[in-house]
């Protein structure tokens, strides 16, 4: 029940007592489609250019102050078309990516527990449809001004008359957070239910453990909600073999004692200067600048599996594609083909799940793949996340790597693919040591396995170029020494 | 020395006060306290850029930097209203329009210029102020900050201040007068053009004056050292400063070798004008004309001319076909070799088209 919202956003706040600005530029013009941190405009008050950026991804629609006009703190600056269903604040709070995680996880405390169901979150504040809580303190917890209550004057007289104070729904599920008959409805049937409860047992309430508890939906849990349920579009087929991964494994110690140095701790550097270097007649080509939390000592083989998955994915141009984006449905779908091998990664974090994407990862070395996950990990864990757009870019990965083998000892999984973000998803398993008779001449091998588990749409891909795909895939995997001959 | 400091380039677990340079590694924007070697201001507002975007935006950074003359235009000024372009091309001091906003100002290596990056949120420009006022101070110059929030002495203003605002990161930038030739700035920065109107921020003029002319024995490396201090104590910094030189590994990051190439493109120099008219009388032999330019990011939109009554020599016809052929061209740059350009030099009104030229060129 998504609805479109024409959203104004307002001239904030710059701070340091300034009541208004001049709009010099604007990035965009009616009808572009902007993403969340996009550039929007910039803006100049006396000695100082704020450059602003978009709070939401949508279409813009309006603008409502043109270049070289002064648009007053407070007032609006543009229209942009929003799909919401919740009415949200108006106001553009300028924040980065984790603050914006803030204002949200911050009201679901219950959120911060990764993977887990609680059932009975016991210091959140009570759902203020809660009917376990008297109608003060739902409208403390509201704490909307009675002048914020949204409502048509047909749905004011049905308030009336069913004795509903319209204040304890805001904000309903109508356009701009306006109350309807059908939010009215819903309170009186959990009103119903609670009083049929409330009559059968005496007294308590919230100390009460065999309750049912309401819970809202946090952002991340929520964002996943609408988009599994828009991935029921797609037709998945799935397909699993296991990867042999010996090979690999003799030589991941070779590879570990050779991680570049920019890549390693700086606590592992040598504490000394050699006494020659090969940057002695003529400086080395600069190495490239890695943030401490993209270090590493050694290497897994997820950096080895996405390297080689991108190989394959050179050969396979149906796995470096994506259904091309188009705004009616009528048209016959086109696939964009990129040159580059963009890979998404599953990562579920504190703050919920999570795809960033890495991106080209054709032109990188297993190492430096290795440094962005661990980059990426580490800001994923932060609380707030520390993720930024500059992680998980609009346009995400065709193919998405899911490595629940980190979590769990699995052996088989059945992915769901997410519209708008690539045709085919693999979850990895655990690697484990099985006893392979098919190898050795007959008498069997000890062989290192992991399993993988794909699901693709089948609406783009057929099974069998699936299968041929995974195929060239494990040639890279199982024969690493190929990577010599091309040149990694 | 030199070979120790380059392993500590990378974190803060390195020594108190000394000097680190990046000798082989390229240059890092994590580090805390920035002073440039290089006197180019193309480089220089460049790396101030490449810091303001790269650094982690939770910390603060100071970066010290001196240029050879040049004007600097704040970003959505009009030059032709800021600079005397006819002193600046008999001089050959160029001018260049900054990321941050305000006026224009001069620099030459008798200036000195901070620039103080902080997270947004935190960002408040006197307390930024306050910490260049004190390092001003304790070189023993009685200084204070106006209600612009300028530092003066008396009523001379000795530094010029803007700021540039993002999401997550801003800045407040200045100059600091110790040594400059004020007699050049005050050439470079005359452009006398009453009659052009734009819209932008317009410098607001004061009178200027140098510390040295307080306090002879400030030079550059104390107010260096001064800032430097301040800096440190404010926001509790114990990394070592960084300098840095303009050379084959700074000159070969990508983000600074873009910036500095952008700068002096017509594009941004002019193409960021806000939009201004601009008009302008002649006396010819045979009367007056008044012409009314429109611009709008350096391209003409439209010139209206009103010629004298009774006129003679000059065709209504001509007329339009001059304004014509002036919309849509650049502001100060009209393209001589299209061919209706051409007919406007050798005509009839070859007059008004050299006058026209003339005045877009100051």
């Amino acid at each position: 029940m998504l609805s479109r919202v024409h959203k104004t956003f307002k001239l904030a706040d710059i701070g340091e007592g300034i009541t208004e600005c001049e709009v010099i530029r604007w990035s965009v013009n009616p009808p572009d489609s902007i993403a969340a941190f996009d550039a929007l405009c910039e803006v100049q008050s006396d000695k100082a250019s704020v450059e602003i950026t978009s709070p939401f991804d949508g279409t813009v629609k309006e603008l409502l102050v043109k270049e070289g006009e002064v648009a007053r703190v407070g007032s609006g600056l543009c229209i942009i078309e929003v799909d919401e269903e919740v009415a949200v604040s108006l106001e553009e709070d300028a924040p980065s990516a984790s603050q914006q995680n803030n204002a949200s996880s911050g009201l679901q405390p219950s959120e911060a527990k990764p993977k887990e169901q609680t059932p009975f979150p016991t210091k959140r504040r009570p759902h203020p449809l809660d009917p376990n809580i008297s109608p003060e303190q739902q409208l403390l917890l509201l704490g909307r001004n009675h002048a914020n209550v949204l409502a048509t004057p047909s749905v004011r007289h049905f308030a009336k008359q069913k004795d509903v104070e319209l204040s304890l729904l805001v904000p309903g599920s109508g356009k701009a957070g306006r109350i309807e008959k059908r939010d009215i409805e819903a309170y009186l049937q959990i009103g119903i239910s609670a009083t049929n409860t409330n009559s059968a047992t005496s007294t308590t309430s919230k100390d009460d453990p065999a309750e049912d508890a309401i819970v809202e939906f946090g952002r991340t849990r929520w964002n996943m909600y609408r988009a599994m349920t828009k991935s029921l579009e797609i037709p998945h087929f799935g397909y699993s073999t296991s990867l042999d991964l010996t090979v690999l494994h003799e030589i991941l110690p070779i590879i570990n004692s050779h991680i570049p140095r920019h890549y390693l701790p700086t606590s592992l550097h040598p504490p000394h200067t050699p006494a020659f270097s090969p940057s002695a007649i003529y400086p080395q080509p600069a190495s490239p600048d890695v943030p401490s939390s993209g270090h590493y000592t050694k290497l897994t083989y997820l950096p080895i599996l996405l390297k080689t998955l991108s190989k394959a994915m050179l050969e396979w141009p149906l796995f470096r594609s994506s259904i091309t984006p188009s705004t009616s449905t009528s048209d016959k779908p086109t696939l964009t083909v990129r040159p580059n091998a963009d890979i998404s990664i599953a990562l579920s974090t504190p703050t919920g799940l999570y795809t960033p994407t890495l991106q080209r990862v054709n032109t990188h070395s297993v190492y430096s793949v290795a440094s962005q996950l661990k980059h990426i990990s580490h800001l994923g864990r932060q609380i707030p996340s520390g993720l930024t757009p500059a992680e998980m870019p609009k346009r995400g990965g065709t193919v998405t790597v899911s490595n629940v083998g980190g979590i769990g000892a699995g052996e088989g999984a059945s992915p769901v693919l997410v519209p708008g973000t690539g045709i085919a998803i693999v979850a990895i398993g655990r690697a484990k040591w099985i006893w392979d008779v098919d190898r050795g001449d007959g008498s069997g091998e000890r062989r290192l396995k992991v399993n993988v588990s794909w699901s693709a749409d089948h609406r783009v891909v057929e099974g069998a170029e699936l299968v041929a795909f995974i195929e060239s895939w494990r040639s890279w995997v199982e024969h690493p020494q190929r990577l010599i001959a091309e040149g990694v | 020395m030199l070979r120790a400091c380059v392993f500590s380039t990378w974190r803060s677990h390195s020594r108190k006060r000394g000097l680190s340079t990046a000798a082989n590694n390229t240059l890092s924007p994590h580090h805390s306290i920035y002073v440039s070697n290089s006197s180019n201001p193309y480089f220089n507002l460049s790396l101030e850029d490449w810091l303001f975007r790269h650094k982690n935006h939770k910390e603060p950074l100071l970066l010290i930097y001196r240029d050879v003359p040049c004007v600097v235009i704040g970003r959505n000024q009009n030059p032709w209203k800021e600079v005397n372009m006819v002193a600046s091309r008999t001089t050959g001091v160029p001018w260049i329009r900054r990321r941050s906003g305000g006026g224009t100002v001069y620099h030459d290596l008798g200036n000195t210029n901070f620039s103080i990056h902080l997270p947004r949120s935190s960002f408040d420009r006197h307390a930024t102020a306050q910490v260049v006022l004190r390092a001003v101070r304790s070189l023993g110059v009685d200084a204070n900050i106006n209600d612009r929030n300028d530092i003066c002495v008396g009523k001379d203003k000795v530094s010029g201040s803007a700021y540039k605002i993002v999401n997550n990161r801003a800045y407040h930038h200045g100059t600091m007068l110790i040594s400059t030739r004020l007699d050049v700035l005050g050439d470079l920065l005359r452009s006398n053009k009453p009659t052009m109107e734009t819209r932008g921020v317009a410098s607001v003029r004061s009178p200027v004056c140098n510390l040295q002319q307080y306090e002879p024995s400030v030079s550059h490396e104390g107010f260096v050292e001064a800032v430097i201090d301040s800096f440190r104590q404010e926001y509790n910094i114990e990394d070592s400063t960084h300098t840095v030189e303009e050379n084959v590994n700074t000159l070969g990051i990508d983000y600074i070798h873009k910036g500095m190439e952008e700068l002096p493109r017509w594009d941004w120099a002019f193409g960021q004008t806000p939009e201004f008219t601009y008009n302008i009388s002649r006396t010819f032999d045979w009367g007056t004309v008044t012409a009314r330019i429109r611009s709008k990011h350096g391209i003409i939109l439209n010139c209206s001319f009103e010629l004298p009554d009774g006129h003679q020599s000059i065709s209504d016809d001509l007329v339009q076909d001059q304004s014509r052929q002036l919309e849509g061209q650049r502001y100060g740059f009209l393209d001589e070799t299209k061919e209706g350009i051409q007919r406007m030099m050798e005509g009839p009104g070859a007059e008004i088209w050299q006058w026209l030229k003339m005045e877009m060129d100051t």
